[in-house]
Order: structure tokens, then C-alpha cells, then sequence
């Protein structure tokens, strides 16, 4: 298998772990609340992690792909959770509004691969810039439009 | 409504770039040290935002297998990390946002024993046309290189 398709088959896996998280947070916010559940999973997943840094990674890895000065890293490097805990706190406010569930996942679904196509055109947040062809923006359009028929089909 | 529309809107855009900052982290520390920061980032900010709030939900009655986003989600950010600068931020969205959609909907179908109705399916043939789109793509430009030079004899 090249790199490549491994990195698809990984990327792909990637979201099915994403369902069966969301699945199980689901089901803690249910019996609890939306901020507690995702604050019990941010404290457990920070131990999972940190087993998994011990058991399989313990020697730091040399920088890769497009690292390419070698001083540290900024210091937003390290903040990405915090825009990935803040959806948490948003969108139980958007889930609560006439959007309901279904309405907000499909926004949410659209913000990122905006978000993704303007950032790789750019080159956004030191990411290597790439040029968005007609056929990619129609593969992702076909992807966005199929996704929010899942989601609403679902509601 | 406008308001809640923008709101979700800001909120996909806030996912996208957590997972793209995330990657940037794992170029530098790998996928998995990337993952425990960003666990530990949101949970000392989730911390603040429970303190300032004050809120606390009754824990009494909660399935322990409920914690297992916990998991998940460490493995998930680990995986991320990794694709996320290899394939670059729209691809990694679309395959990670595919990869999510369609195990939902087989989830779905596993658990209630039945099919998926019509419309979920015409958005699985969506997704998998959006997907195969590119690859079709190249191979036809291949075909037509490879075509070009036999004309020119």
C-alpha cells in the first residue's frame, strides 16, 4: 500500500472513531450535560493520551513535514484545544436554538469545509498552500451536499 | 435565527482549525504528544468555563460505558494529527467528515435492524461520487496522455 492510500484509509478510520466518541458523549451529555460530558472526556482523554505517549511514542519524534525552521514550536501550537472545547459550549447553544440538531451539524459540516478549502488555498495557520482545482471544490461540494442529506435523513 | 446560522457556521470553522493546529503541533511533536495537548488545553479551559459558570450536573446513575468518548477521542486526535498536515486541511476534512457520515449511518442501520431510508442513501452515493471524483479525474488525464502521443504518428 503506498503512503498515500494509507493516509486515506487512516483519515477515513479517523471519522469513524469521531462517531463512536460522539456516540459515547452523547450518551454522558444525555445523563448529565453537554459541558460536563465534554469536560470528563477532555480530563480522560488527556490520560488515555498520555498511556499511549508512554506505551508507543516515548522518544520524541524529529520534526517533519514542513517544520521547517528548527527552533520550538510557537506557542498557539499548543492551543489547538481550546477552539475544539469552545464548539462544545457553542453548539449546545446552537443545538438549543429552531436549528435543532440535524440544522447545526449540517452548518457545522459546511463551516469546516469552508474552513478547509480557504485554508489550504491561503495557506492559513503555516499550512502549506495548495491550489484548489474545479474538480476538487466538486468533489467536496458532492461530499458536503451527500453529508447533509445523511444528517437530515437521520433527524 | 441569522445569529444561530453564523454560530454554527463559526463553529465548523473553530473545528477545522483546531484540527489544523493540531497537525501543525504534530510536526513537531508527533501525533500522539499533539493529542494529550490538545486534551490537556481543553480541559483546563473547559475547567474555567465550569468554575466561572457553576454548574454541576447529578453524576449518580451514569453507565461507565458512557466514558469511553474519553477513548475515543484520544485516539481520534492522535489520527488526525497524523493525516492532517499529509494530506493537507480540505482533504483530510472531506475524508475525516466521510469517514464519519457513513459509519453513522451503517451504525444506525446495525443498531435499529433497519435499512436506511432513501434519502440517507442518495447522500452515501453523494459522498462516495464527491470522493471518487478527483481519482476519476486523474486517471482519465492519464488515458489522454498516454492516447496523445500514438496520435501524433
Amino acid at each position: 500500500m503506498t503512503g498515500r492510500a494509507l493516509d486515506w484509509l487512516l483519515a477515513l478510520a479517523g471519522g469513524v472513531l469521531l462517531t463512536l466518541m460522539t456516540q459515547s458523549n452523547a450518551v454522558l451529555a444525555r445523563h448529565t450535560d453537554a459541558l460536563y460530558a465534554s469536560w470528563a472526556a477532555h480530563g480522560l482523554g488527556a490520560v488515555v493520551a498520555l498511556l499511549l505517549v508512554l506505551a508507543l511514542a516515548r522518544r520524541k519524534p524529529a520534526p517533519t513535514h514542513g517544520a521547517q525552521d528548527g527552533g520550538g514550536a510557537p506557542l498557539w501550537y499548543y492551543l489547538g484545544g481550546i477552539p475544539g472545547a469552545l464548539v462544545v459550549v457553542l453548539s449546545a447553544v446552537a443545538v438549543n436554538s429552531e436549528l435543532a440538531l440535524a440544522g447545526t451539524i449540517a452548518l457545522m459540516l459546511t463551516g469546516q469545509m469552508v474552513f478547509g478549502t480557504f485554508s489550504d488555498h491561503l495557506g492559513l495557520l503555516h499550512t502549506p498552500r495548495r491550489r484548489i482545482t474545479a474538480t476538487d471544490l466538486a468533489g467536496a461540494g458532492c461530499v458536503l451536499a451527500g453529508s447533509v442529506l445523511i444528517v437530515l435523513g437521520g433527524a | 435565527m441569522l445569529f444561530f446560522v453564523i454560530l454554527a457556521l463559526v463553529n465548523g470553522v473553530l473545528i477545522g482549525a483546531s484540527r489544523a493546529i493540531n497537525g501543525r503541533l504534530s510536526t513537531r511533536t508527533g501525533a500522539f504528544r499533539a493529542s494529550v495537548w490538545n486534551h490537556v488545553v481543553g480541559f483546563a479551559f473547559l475547567t474555567a468555563v465550569l468554575l466561572v459558570l457553576r454548574t454541576w450536573p447529578d453524576l449518580t446513575d451514569v453507565p461507565v460505558a458512557a466514558y469511553a468518548g474519553g477513548v475515543f477521542g484520544a485516539l481520534f486526535v492522535a489520527v488526525n494529527s497524523h493525516v492532517f498536515p499529509r494530506l493537507g486541511t480540505m482533504s483530510a476534512t472531506l475524508l475525516v467528515i466521510s469517514g464519519q457520515v457513513l459509519s453513522a449511518v451503517v451504525i444506525d442501520c446495525v443498531q435499529q435492524r433497519t435499512l436506511p431510508a432513501p434519502i440517507r442513501l442518495a447522500g452515501v452515493a453523494l459522498v462516495l461520487l464527491g470522493l471518487s471524483l478527483p481519482r476519476v479525474k486523474a486517471r482519465l488525464r492519464q488515458k489522454e496522455l498516454r492516447r496523445c502521443p500514438t496520435e501524433e504518428k
